[in-house]
């Protein structure tokens, strides 16, 4: 007999091999040989300094919006605007870089877009905050909704205010001064990345050590007798919610000062539902974000040799990314009626 | 045994690596925003690219379809290097600026641009001049028109489709001195419903002739068969066939002569960075075959308009030109050209919608 | 406002809402069971190339409809053991499913991207589609069109008329008192996720047979995720579902008819329209969908600490 333990480990192996599995058979209905796929898939994100980096790049976005969904998930709610607070967390960022100008020296500009960015995140999740926290509307759908209303406003910004007058009228806004750039460690890894790892930290902290993370887990195990108790229930709602949508304004923040370098249109390669899914993926704790995270962007990643080297469309990586999802979900599960 | 399995994948990938290294094959990349068989823009860019392939024997080509203009095309560029690509031809405006950085990384690589505006050492930018063939598709609608109401399906007011559109009526009149153009966007390249959505607004509104610049027009041109209006395909002949009874023209892109043409200077070392512009008259761009509909007289019409153009003797915007706001945008004798793709941020007189 | 404007806008309304109706149907029977599915969007992707597939080689649009109907529920049925069985994550679930759909479609869909079939066309009810005015807007649509109402009609009867549909309700208000009662609770959500995914796949194959006649990846565009919080706009009432349809698709509908009328207001701003629109309804909705969450669901969103 196996301790328990160790029978669970080998369950989950031998689960995830069947998803492996599955996919190959997938592979193999098309004739592609699901070695020469994996070898692709695995060599080309983590066989090279540079898959490597570029995983870390796709991870940085993911952590923030992770969080993003995560802090306000351990009061209980759902906030599935990670790609609209990412979305005007970068029109603001934009638009503070712009209106300071390019010759803003960096010890004013960094911190400026930073916080412009946090701010435009915030401000976006601050709407559904309200409602929720009024009990008119519930944070899901109306967190939702705004995604879409969000990537049109960037769109009108873009297309109309902020669109560079000097460059040939195409719809991006002018390259922003170098001080607001976020410095690149190594190849486009960037300042993102210390900044996410830096929030995880934080969020990990505040919850469990402080007061203020004492009541959210308070709140977020029973809100009805919580409020019973006389914790600030509505004020907590509209806090973590923002803090949450300050967090994907830095998503959207990183993309354009770090990757971009102006905004543009479609910067986004849905990173808020990324996050989400890595959030719940991690029940909302923040050492397993991060692994859940970075599995879920070596994925993602790994989708340009599936059709570079397999003639496969990349969007059929998803088919590997849900399946190994699923293994985790069941394993995490608990057993119901 | 997932460990051996995956010691044996690393094994694998060096090995394949050392591979790409040691081959001394022309490796071409491209990247497409969209499938490479829409009917459209993508595909008439990988029928170009095929030919090109057809043309150089032993070329590698390495495609790359539905790549977002997000930090992801960087790194699709990159992977085609790594490779082996030692050109890259980036099919879609929002490839620029990431083009230019994979460039400024890679100084042996050349990039060839659609439709851009920035140069490098090793970046150019490549364009057909489609204004010109939408005006000669503009006279076929216009003489097709009974209500004198043309519709334009696009995705984004952006300056090579403003000018389009402007040339669009600009042709029409021609024919009918009262035609209006009105344009709708879809607010993305590829969302069928909302085209065919698009299209019945546009029925209903009294339109009878419906063009677009979208990547995947086969919604718009079968919907518009179903309602029973006339159609006017674009970037790729393809289209035709999806609508035999309401087609009148096309405007195609056929980028294969040009795409041999750069990569055989880049092989030679005789490419210089810049900006390839043409049109019509360079063999860029086409029209396509006409539909049962179109008479003999208009297309006699639009023979000469062809041959004017080519031979330079027709502008297509000539002042004085007004915008739909009643702005004087080309004054009089002043004319409007090339730079126009790139400039166009007005919607002409008689075009009905908003340039932004 | 012309009453040609209203007849057009009223017509195109009706299409653009019946896909978002199906699929929201579909969710509003599984979040009876007490059970979500965010991953709607995905099971209308497999429903829309799926059916198109097969009206594409066989030629037969109503083998396309059936198999869009079966494929959509078995690809609905893939969340039981996860959520059901294993009690895991439902929010999580139902994205990973998403993912599936997406890649899935993605990867069979591929050979019949640029190609087309005729599907549904319009089904003029004869007598009826010459009525003047209302002939072109209601009785000239295709037969999707015409089984909303039906379905609606239907999906209540199953729920609030039969045995099925009370012991369903039971298992989504307090799965274990109706366990305790008696209750097969495990069949029961799986038959509900089956029967959503049936008309998941419906919303689908109306997507890609009836409106678009073709298939591109990602061709729902966000429909999926509309559908499901068109439930709750819904009050996870059935008959409910179509008027929060017809809310949305309407001012999907308008925006695209106002630019088709030329008015002068930026396109993007027009196309915020059906969201925001939805966003100030719902507020303004909220006494009337109050209470009406089922007491199942209500874990999935609280258990997440």
């Amino acid at each position: 007999m196996l301790a328990p333990s160790l029978r669970a480990t080998a369950v989950t192996a031998l689960l995830l091999a069947g998803a492996v599995g599955l996919f190959s058979l997938l592979l193999l209905t098309s004739g592609k040989s699901p070695l020469d796929t994996f070898a692709g898939l695995v060599g080309s994100t983590l066989g090279s300094a540079y898959g490597l980096g570029e995983v870390l790049v796709k991870l940085i976005p993911i952590l923030f919006t992770a969080l993003a969904a995560a802090l306000p998930a351990r009061l209980g709610l759902v906030n599935v605007g990670g790609e609209g607070q990412l979305h005007v967390g970068a029109l603001f960022a934009a638009a503070a870089a712009l209106a300071l100008g390019a010759a803003t020296p960096r010890w004013v500009a960094l911190p400026a877009g930073i916080l412009a960015g946090m701010a435009g995140g915030a401000a976006w999740a601050l709407l559904p905050a309200l409602l929720r926290s009024w009990d008119w509307l519930n944070e899901t759908i109306s967190t939702l909704l705004l995604n879409y209303v969000a990537i049109r406003l960037v769109d009108f910004f873009v297309f109309g205010w902020l669109r560079d007058p000097g460059s040939a009228n195409v719809p991006q806004t002018r390259a922003f001064g170098p001080g607001f750039l976020w410095p690149a460690f190594t190849g486009r890894v960037h300042l993102g990345l210390v900044l996410a790892l830096l929030a995880l930290l934080l969020a990990a902290g505040v919850l469990g050590l402080t007061r203020w993370g004492y009541v959210i887990r308070a709140i977020g195990g029973n809100p009805l007798a919580s409020r019973r108790h006389g914790l600030p229930l509505a004020r907590a709602i509209v806090a973590v919610l923002c803090v949450g949508g300050a967090l994907a304004g830095l998503a959207g923040t990183g993309e354009i000062m770090a990757i971009q370098g102006r905004l543009r249109p479609h910067f986004s390669a849905d990173y808020g539902y990324l996050g989400f899914l890595v959030s719940w993926l991690a029940g909302h704790r923040p050492l397993r974000i991060l692994v859940a995270g970075f599995l879920v962007a070596v994925i993602a990643t790994g989708g340009d040799s599936l059709q570079l080297d397999q003639g496969l469309p990349s969007a059929t990586v998803n088919v590997l990314m849900a399946l190994l999802l699923v293994v985790v979900l069941a394993r995490g599960g608990k057993r119901a009626v | 045994m997932s460990r051996t399995k995956f010691a044996l994948t690393l094994a694998l990938t060096l090995a394949t690596a050392g591979q790409a290294w040691a081959d001394p094959k022309l490796v071409v990349g491209a990247l497409h925003v969209g499938s490479i068989k829409d009917a459209g823009y993508n595909q008439a860019s990988h029928e170009g690219l095929e030919q090109l392939k057809k043309n150089i024997p032993g070329l590698t080509l390495l495609e790359a379809e539905n790549v977002p203009e997000s930090a992801d095309a960087e790194r699709v560029m990159e992977q085609m290097i790594n490779k082996g690509a030692t050109i890259i031809i980036a099919q879609s405006f929002g490839y620029q600026d990431p083009a230019l950085n994979v460039a400024a990384k890679h100084p042996k690589v050349t990039f060839l641009h659609a439709s851009g505006f920035k140069l490098a050492p090793n970046f150019g930018t490549f364009w057909g001049n489609n204004f010109e063939a939408m005006y000669l598709a503009g006279i076929a609608a216009g003489a097709a028109t009974q209500t004198g109401k043309l519709g334009f399906i696009t995705a984004f007011p952006i300056p090579n489709i403003l000018a389009s559109i402007n040339a669009f009526e600009l042709g029409a009149r021609t024919q009918n001195a009262k035609v209006t153009t009105t344009v709708t966007y879809n607010n993305a390249w590829v969302d069928p419903v909302k085209e065919a959505a698009a299209v019945n607004a546009l029925a209903d509104a009294g339109v009878d002739v419906v063009t677009m610049i979208t990547d995947s027009p086969i919604t718009i041109v079968k919907t518009a068969e179903a309602r029973g209006i006339k159609s006017i395909g674009f970037h790729s002949d393809a289209l035709a066939a999806f609508a035999p009874k309401g087609w009148l023209t096309g405007v195609a892109y056929t980028w294969g002569d040009l795409y041999t043409k750069l990569v055989k200077d880049i092989v030679a070392g005789t490419w210089r960075s810049g900006h390839v512009r043409g049109g019509i008259e360079s063999g860029y761009l086409k029209l396509a075959a006409f539909g049962p509909s179109v008479t003999a007289e208009t297309k006699a019409r639009i023979a000469k308009a062809q041959a004017d153009i080519i031979a330079g003797k027709l502008v297509i915007f000539r002042g004085p030109i007004k915008d739909n706001a009643g702005n004087l945008v080309i004054p009089e004798g002043k004319a409007g050209g090339i730079e126009l793709l790139d400039s166009t941020n007005w919607l002409i007189e008689g075009v009905i919608g908003q340039a932004k | 406002m012309p009453s040609e404007f209203l007849q057009g806008w009223l017509a195109g309304a009706i299409v653009a809402s019946t896909p978002i109706f199906y699929a929201a149907l579909g969710e509003t029977l599984v979040e009876r069971a007490g059970l979500i599915n965010l991953g709607v969007e995905g099971t209308m992707l497999v429903g829309a190339s799926v059916s198109f597939a097969v009206a594409s080689v066989t030629g037969s649009t109503l083998l396309g409809l059936a198999a869009a109907v079966l494929a959509g529920g078995a690809f609905n049925l893939l969340l039981g053991p996860l959520v059901v069985a294993r009690g895991a994550n439902q929010l999580a679930s139902g994205l990973a499913l998403m993912f599936l759909g997406q890649g899935l479609s993605a990867y069979y869909g591929k050979p019949f991207v640029g190609t087309t079939v005729d599907g549904l066309a319009p089904l003029p009810v004869p007598g009826l589609a010459s009525l003047p005015w209302l002939g072109p807007i209601l009785f000239r649509q295709d037969a999707l069109v015409y089984l909303t109402v039906p379905c609606a009609l239907a999906v209540w009867g199953l729920l609030q008329r039969t045995s099925w549909g009370l012991h369903l309700r039971a298992v989504g208000e307090d799965r274990l008192v109706a366990y305790a009662a008696g209750s097969r609770t495990g069949l029961l959500r799986h038959q509900a996720l089956f029967l959503g995914g049936t008309l998941a796949g419906l919303a689908g194959a109306h997507l890609s047979l009836a409106i678009a006649h073709t298939w591109t990846e990602g061709l729902t565009a966000g429909r999926g995720f509309i559908a499901v919080a068109l439930v709750i706009f819904g009050a996870w009432n059935p008959l409910r579902v179509l008027p929060g349809a017809l809310l949305f698709g309407g001012t999907l509908a308008l925006q695209i008819q106002l630019q088709a009328r030329g008015a002068q207001v930026s396109p993007f701003l027009l196309d915020m329209l059906p969201y925001l629109v939805t966003l100030a309804v719902l507020v303004q909705l909220r006494k009337a969908s109050r209470g009406r969450m089922p007491e199942g669901l209500k874990e999935v969103f609280e258990s997440s600490a």
